[in-house]
């Protein structure tokens, strides 16, 4: 007997994606994670184009990783041309990206994961039994969005952050505002760990999972980071930026219209448990004993995992947020210009980690300053072969006839991933029936 | 009285002007206490699709036959249709391509498989559906999508500016950055909303909220040729985010 279980529209997902699964008997014949959110073809109008309009319009691919294209387009520009940017830029950059990162994870954990896990069609389902889970969760995609617009000047698109530094540099008044609702987020924090350690159990297969993460050189962070390590079956490799092209390798599959990406031929994750298999040594006290305190063990063999990873990260970039602006107010804000930007002929890249994982743009500049090339790679587009291949494994692992649960178990491994499919401009779509 | 119904739709996009929603966070239980939300595909799974609705909030533009046909079927359903952002309202950064070189676009970031995508060039949605209410923006700002709702609630027609970016810029004491830098600042034509965010932050207006109606266009455009700036340069950035120009 064949069965095509099809999740025509994903909701709760940023963006427009759906799910085909065609079984036969207990044979899993085909798996679609399809994206049918429609092509913007932003890289091919961003040529001959000035470099200083590439990152504003380059943000818009898409809202919730705003900043994280954003700063990745500005890394990869300044790369080009040879900008060096100030310790205080870099720590601004660092802290608006934690600002990103802490909104996205309160959203993606309140709104769209944790009413899976406790069967809500959406939080404010929930709201109605447990107002003060969902008011939790406000107050922490507030923080974020306060960082973000203290640093970058708005939550989403944020317009302060330029070539070279910052339009304005935050006043002192307006860090230690900051640092207040930071220092004042500790307490929810602690109960949001509660509650994601409360949440059922989600294993919907065990398996080993390849992982990507950029390498955060300091501290854990999103921001800085010229190496991308792969890790692989108890094994790893550190790659240079310039050579993203060695685990993207992007390629049309028969399958599906999505650009796979893949590194020695396996698909592989990337985003908040990818952070942690690769940079865990680098997280701060709390983060640790968040760490410790949900149970998560490694290697990971678990994709939604992902969720318990995002809370810990949750406590560990409030905390380093915290740390950050005191460490800025004790050394005095100065109120510097960006750096001056003359632009060459040349090549640079630029990676950071989006919310949801590694965002690469790779560009080529002429002599005069305009853009002749862009490569962007999301998240997203990377992630899709690897939700295929999980998608694949809990059909595999299933009972049979057991559908509606199927359905469920499909949904919350591909929210799990956190996927952003406005932002996957690589994932080429497939028609809706296709 | 009964709560009116309302439904918040995404066609493509960012999903920015949906996320500014989101990001009500002092107002958004409010919110949903003061709207019969039917139809919030990216907030709820439990989505009643056929239903009619008093207001739906619909944002992104129209890039491709599936965007066509959810558009019209949202209006079809919807007494009162808002376009919110700049992509809903002006086509937004995706219809830059003015030359008609949709399919070269499209093969050259996707490949030769480009051309058999569900993708056509960018348009705003009054080019497909009447609409009843534009509030620009890339992204809206959180406060004009809140007194629009209040106003819609009370049974008023929402106010929104008419003037441009200078004016709130003047307000704000700002110091010119056309007059006393020289910079490519939008300011002079781009629809006020913003509080002159960008100018505040000593940032050159992009015109992201696309053309204002009450601007003295002759003047503006002396002012830029006064600072060396051709027309072409001028128009070039102000059609980033509003390609097709001139309200509807």
């Amino acid at each position: 007997m064949s069965t095509t279980i099809r999740i025509d529209h994903l909701a709760r997902v940023e963006g427009h994606g759906g799910v085909t699964v065609e079984m036969e008997g207990g044979a899993v014949r085909g798996v679609q994670f399809d994206v049918f959110e429609g092509a913007r073809l932003l890289e091919g109008l961003v040529k001959g184009r000035s470099y200083e309009d590439i990152s504003p319009v380059l943000s818009s691919i898409c809202a919730i990783c705003s900043v994280a294209h954003s700063l990745t387009s500005l890394k990869a520009t300044e790369n080009a041309f040879g900008v060096e940017v100030s310790p205080q830029t870099e720590a601004l950059r660092d802290l608006l990206s934690l600002g990103e990162s802490i909104e996205s994870h309160a959203l993606h954990l309140f709104f769209l994961a944790i009413p899976d896990y406790l069967n809500y069609p959406s939080a404010v389902a929930l709201a109605a039994d447990n107002l003060p889970a969902v008011q939790l969760g406000l107050r922490l995609k507030k923080l974020g969005n306060t960082i973000q617009e203290t640093v970058g000047g708005r939550a989403v698109h944020p317009v302060n952050a330029v070539l070279g530094g910052f339009g304005r540099v935050p006043g002192f008044d307006q860090l230690a505002e900051l640092r207040a609702a930071l220092a004042g987020a500790a307490a929810d924090c602690e109960t949001m760990l509660e509650i994601v350690a409360g949440l059922p159990a989600a294993s919907f297969f065990r398996a080993g999972i390849a992982f990507g993460a950029l390498v955060s050189p300091r501290e854990y962070g999103y921001y800085a980071g010229e190496e991308v390590t792969m890790a692989l079956d108890g094994e790893s490799e550190t790659i240079p930026a310039p050579e993203y092209k060695r685990f993207t390798n992007e390629r049309a599959v028969p399958h599906s219209h999505a650009k796979h990406s893949t590194y020695n031929g396996r698909p592989y994750m990337v985003g908040s448990l990818a952070r942690l298999v690769v940079n865990r040594a680098r997280l701060g006290e709390r983060g640790l004993a968040a760490m410790k305190r949900l149970g998560l063990r490694f290697p990971p063999d678990n994709p939604t995992d992902n969720n318990k990873a995002q809370a810990v990260e949750l406590v560990n970039d409030v905390d380093r947020a915290l740390r950050i602006v005191e460490s800025l107010l004790e050394h005095g804000l100065k109120d510097e210009p960006p750096v001056p930007v003359a632009p060459r002929a040349g090549a640079g890249t630029g990676i950071t980690e989006a919310p949801r994982g590694i965002l690469i743009h790779s560009y080529v500049y002429d002599e005069a300053g305009r853009l002749t090339a862009a490569d962007v790679i999301t998240p997203t587009a990377i992630n899709a072969a690897s939700i295929e291949d999980h998608l694949r494994r809990a059909a595999e692992n299933a009972a049979p006839g057991e559908e509606a649960a199927l359905t469920r178990a499909f949904e919350m491994i591909v929210r799990a991933y956190d996927p952003c499919i406005s932002c996957s401009v690589h994932v080429v779509r497939r028609g809706h029936d296709g | 009285m009964s709560k009116p119904t309302a439904g918040i739709f995404g066609l493509t996009g960012c999903a920015g002007d949906q996320l500014v929603i989101l990001n009500c966070e002092d107002e958004l239980l409010d919110l949903v206490n003061l709207l019969d939300l039917r139809d919030f595909l990216m907030a709820t799974s439990a989505n009643d699709t056929r239903c009619s609705l008093d207001v739906a909030f619909v944002e992104g533009a129209v890039m491709s036959r599936r965007d066509e046909e959810t558009l019209e079927r949202i209006r079809q359903r919807s007494r009162f249709l808002v376009a919110i952002g700049a992509c809903a309202v002006w086509g937004g950064v995706a219809a830059q391509e003015s030359n008609g070189n949709h399919a070269a676009l499209l093969e050259d970031v996707y490949g030769p498989l480009g051309r058999q995508y569900d993708a056509i060039p960018a348009r705003a949605l009054h080019e497909l559906v009447k609409v009843d209410l534009n509030i620009t923006g890339c992204p809206i700002e959180k406060s004009q999508i809140l007194a629009a709702i209040a106003n819609l609630l009370q049974g008023d027609p929402p106010l929104l500016p008419q003037y441009a970016v200078c004016a709130e810029c003047r307000m704000r004491e700002n110091n010119c950055l056309l007059i006393e830098k020289g910079s490519v600042c939008c300011g002079p034509l781009t629809a006020a909303g913003c509080e002159a965010r960008c100018p505040a932050l000593r940032i050159p207006c992009i015109g992201c909220r696309g053309p204002a109606d009450d601007v003295n266009t002759a003047s503006a455009w002396a002012m830029f040729e006064e600072k060396g700036y051709t027309r072409a340069d001028v128009d070039r950035k102000l059609r980033t985010f509003a390609p097709k120009g001139g309200r509807a």
